[in-house]
């Protein structure tokens, strides 16, 4: 093999940050040749990032470095910046933060003016660009009118305009909803495809991108754990008994429990054909659905919609419309739906941060208007905000869980009424949340998953009868999802109710108590998670599409596993 | 909408509003300020309807022009012509009068040219006419129109979540909602920074300090543009001649002369190719507007043999 199919090759690279005596990279040795898709993953932390900013020299952070990364052959710091932006793309995990000018247009010819090219040149670009990823439409709006997911499309065709030989992908789709990330994912596919460019990647959604990576590449600790294609990831994880499988696409998490011969299914049709198969061979007959039985408990009920319409102005049309919910004592709802059907618009209307224009909200049988703001706020509704980091005021997070409560100083004042004391309070609040050793921390530089506890930290000080969350699982990895959850079951074993907006399916169905679909401006149906689920036939989890055959009440992968490991 | 002129070089645009205004700054003559005021009026209500434009005139032009040309004669003493004196025992005179609504005119004017421009002259043609003098300041201009709609948007969002967790900055006592207004400015700057390095780390991924930047722009000089930039030297060529000459002299101190009226030839071809030079977007405007209907006009003619079925 010669060295010119070699795009990338990184040996024996050791690398720490300046700080800490571990290291953030300990010996990784990688080849990419070209035109390889590869697809990175690995807990939170384990190093994926670290080892991409290696890949670009005017983002590599400083520290203490050893061994080797050549790109094409040539030892990547030799290159030049005007080489390396030429040569190799970077899209980052943040669509709003990338984007510099104030025009579609203007972004996407940003870093050809940066490399200095002529007006005729950089025209002939911007149009095909704007051509090929579908741009024409938004071409001369501005930046701040685009969704989410074309905010991330512009930044991947503004590094596109540049004809990269490679493109290195930072969880590009953490913050957007499941359907642009799909397509943006679906995008990044056609571009390997199409143009032989090649893909390096990081991902949370790995069952979008199994099926079109060449070689998967588990990381652990700093360290390449596996490398291979994805069937082979699945076995080899699966005789390690690793526990990188809760990350994993839902067949393969399946696969994994259960005893096979066969090769490890990517995708849910794969699924479905290795657990027919497997059916077959044990002569497992398909279960009949069986009537759920309704546990009918009467409980209280906290919050009511009754008939809520909302919209922005007057001329705009109705976002919320004839909306009814009922949430009882104690539960998890999780309401879920489509991005712009108006589910952050009921949250903020049950947040009272905006009025209904007509139509009532009942919070524990009393208007929610009536209450004044420090009866609703400290001791009654949580609301935790989508974007953790719009709480953080302080410089470590112990100061910042102080804050909450008027500060470090042992006295009582209007923020902090009860009988025990702060440092108690607080005590108990870090070990629910599971923040203890991270109290010295600045809250900036903890990660996606850290952060999101200490903003339902700080929430939680106020001591909140129901907790509102937008979203609190969007860009967490399966650890920090399962983490999160254990904090959630605990507030609710303590009785606290809680009220979620989600995209996130898995989630609802493995944790919620009831489920809502919301749509066009009210809930469509509500109903217990396997009754929800099992009656939808393309809104449900990847375990009910893959077992629906044989199991119909089949939710979570663990529903699935029980069952195979009973027969 | 965008009216034809807009869609030319901009450039173009640009000559034009200085142009326009620099000889209703510049000049004083009763009748070239009277073109400019109807053509400007006419080109605004083309801009932006004439329901707007009377609108705009009424609240923020007529009381300009009213207090203006009161206050030129409370103030200047100058001029023979006497009409009677002040309780202070100044003379009140009528060249100062006369004085005074030739500037209330010159104001009204530039306003209603300024409020044509702020329609046709849009950030991004600024920015782009500034980025050909100066390419890194043109730059930040197009950040700032990213960053301040984004910072406001953020503030709301921040100002939100501190809501919820009881701290606004609208209710309260004064102190508190200094101090809540405070925290809610001071998340913002924090996440502003924050942000910033990614933002900086995306413009060295794509080769930002690198030497030799150009700024791309989507406008072309074509031929339409040629020949309208011929026309514009061709009328104000003509204006600025003729008013060189003397033709369009005029002053107010000590005595009133206004030279060119009667018409002489001089002083006819000077008004005439300035109205002309004014009048040039509005002609475009109504020329586009005429061809469209005849086009309608033709492709209905066209079609009204066959199809048209509601058509009884």
């Amino acid at each position: 093999m010669g060295s010119l199919d070699r795009m990338l090759e990184i040996r024996d690279l050791c690398f720490s940050y300046p700080t800490e005596e571990k290291r953030a990279l300990n010996h990784v040795n990688l080849t990419v040749k070209e035109g390889e898709f590869i697809v990175l993953c690995g807990k939170s932390g384990c190093g994926k990032s670290t080892l991409l900013s290696h890949m670009k020299t005017p983002l590599t952070p400083h520290g203490k470095r050893k061994g080797e990364i050549l790109f094409k052959g040539k030892p990547l710091h030799e290159m030049s910046n005007r080489e390396q932006s030429q040569q190799i793309g970077f899209v980052l995990q943040n669509p709003d933060n990338q984007i510099v000018t104030d025009k579609v247009w203007h972004e996407l010819a940003f870093g050809l003016e940066s490399l200095g090219l002529p007006n005729e040149e950089i025209r002939i670009r911007v149009a095909e660009m704007a051509s090929y990823f579908g741009i024409q439409g938004w071409f001369y709006k501005n930046v701040n009118e685009l969704s989410g997911g074309q905010k991330q499309l512009l930044n991947l065709a503004s590094i596109m305009a540049m004809h990269p030989d490679m493109l290195i992908l930072d969880e590009p789709t953490s913050q957007l909803d499941p359907i642009a990330a799909s397509d943006f994912l679906e995008t990044v596919k056609k571009i390997n495809r199409d143009m032989g460019t090649t893909i390096i990647l990081t991902e949370h959604r790995l069952e979008d991108v199994f099926p079109a990576a060449d070689k998967v590449i588990v990381m652990d600790k700093g360290e390449i754990l596996a490398e291979g294609d994805p069937a082979y990831i699945g076995k080899t994880l699966k005789e390690q008994n690793h526990q990188m499988f809760l990350a994993m696409p839902v067949p393969m998490q399946i696969y994994s429990k259960v005893k096979s011969d066969e090769d490890c299914p990517i995708t849910v049709r794969d699924g479905r054909q290795w657990l027919d198969h497997l059916c077959q061979e044990k002569g497992i007959e398909p279960v009949h659905k069986a009537a759920v039985m309704q546990k009918k408990k009467e409980k209280r009920v906290l919050l009511e919609c009754q008939d809520v319409w909302f919209r922005y102005e007057k001329e705009t049309p109705d976002v919320v419309k004839g909306l009814n919910m009922k949430l009882y004592e104690g539960e998890f709802y999780c309401l879920l739906g489509g991005n712009g059907t108006g589910k952050t618009t009921t949250l903020s209307l049950i947040s009272r941060l905006r009025k209904p224009y007509r139509g009532k909200i009942l919070l524990n049988g009393k208007d929610i208007r009536r209450y004044s703001d420090k009866e609703l706020f400290r001791g009654y509704l949580g609301v935790l905000p989508q974007n953790p980091t719009t709480l953080f005021v302080k410089k470590t997070v112990e100061l910042e869980l102080y804050e909450m409560i008027g500060g470090i100083k042992e006295k009582k004042n209007d923020e902090f009424e009860i009988d025990m004391t702060k440092k108690e309070v607080v005590e108990g609040i870090v070990k629910l949340t599971h923040l203890e050793g991270l109290l010295h921390r600045h809250p900036y530089d903890l990660s996606g998953g850290e952060k999101q506890r200490l903003a339902l930290a700080k929430i939680l000080l106020l001591r909140p009868k129901v907790l509102l969350m937008d979203e609190p699982t969007k860009g967490l990895d399966s650890y920090f999802k399962e983490e999160f959850a254990q904090i959630l079951r605990q507030l609710l074993a303590q009785g606290v109710t809680i009220f979620m907006i989600s995209h996130d399916i898995e989630f609802c169905a493995s944790f919620g108590d009831r489920c809502g679909l919301f749509f066009d401006g009210s809930i469509v149906a509500t109903g217990i998670p396997v009754d929800f689920f099992t009656g939808n036939n393309f809104y449900t989890t990847a375990a009910n599409r893959m077992a629906r055959k044989y199991l119909p009440e089949a939710v979570t992968g663990k529903d699935v596993v029980e069952w195979l490991q009973k027969m | 909408m965008k009216d034809t002129f807009s869609t030319y070089h901009p450039l173009l645009n640009l000559l034009y509003f200085i142009g326009t205004i620099g000889v209703t700054v510049f000049v004083t003559h009763p009748v070239l300020l009277g073109i400019s005021f109807v053509t400007a009026i006419i080109y605004s209500g083309v801009l932006r309807g004439f329901v707007k434009t009377l609108k705009f005139n009424l609240i923020f032009a007529l009381p300009t022009m009213i207090i203006v040309a009161l206050i030129n004669p409370m103030f200047n003493h100058y001029g023979v012509t006497t009409l009677g004196y002040l309780s202070n025992g100044n003379p009140f005179t009528l060249e100062s009068c006369v004085y005074g609504l030739v500037m209330a005119m010159m104001l009204a004017c530039t306003l209603i040219w300024f409020a044509c421009y702020t329609e046709v002259m849009t950030s991004d043609k600024f920015i782009y006419l500034f980025g050909k003098v100066i390419p890194s300041l043109s730059l930040v201009l197009s950040m700032c129109l990213r960053f301040v709609p984004m910072f406001v948007r953020q503030l709301n969002v921040i100002s939100d979540g501190q809501k919820c967790v009881g701290r606004s900055a609208s209710n309260g006592s004064v102190i508190k909602r200094a101090k809540h207004g405070i925290t809610i400015f001071s998340i913002l700057i924090t996440w502003a920074l924050e942000n910033a390095i990614e933002t900086a780390d995306s413009m060295k991924c794509r080769g930002y300090g690198e030497k030799g930047r150009t700024a791309f722009s989507l406008y072309y000089f074509d031929r339409r543009d040629l020949a309208c930039l011929l026309f514009m030297i061709a009328t104000y060529g003509m204006t600025i001649w003729g008013a060189v000459q003397g033709y369009a002299y005029s002053s107010y101190n000590p005595i009133i002369i206004v030279e060119g009226l009667p018409l002489t030839l001089g002083s006819f071809l000077v008004f005439a190719s300035y109205a002309l030079f004014c009048l040039m977007p509005t002609m475009m405007e109504l020329y586009d507007r005429e061809m469209w209907k005849m086009r309608r006009k033709n492709i209905e003619k066209s079609a009204a043999g066959g199809f048209r079925l509601w058509e009884v």
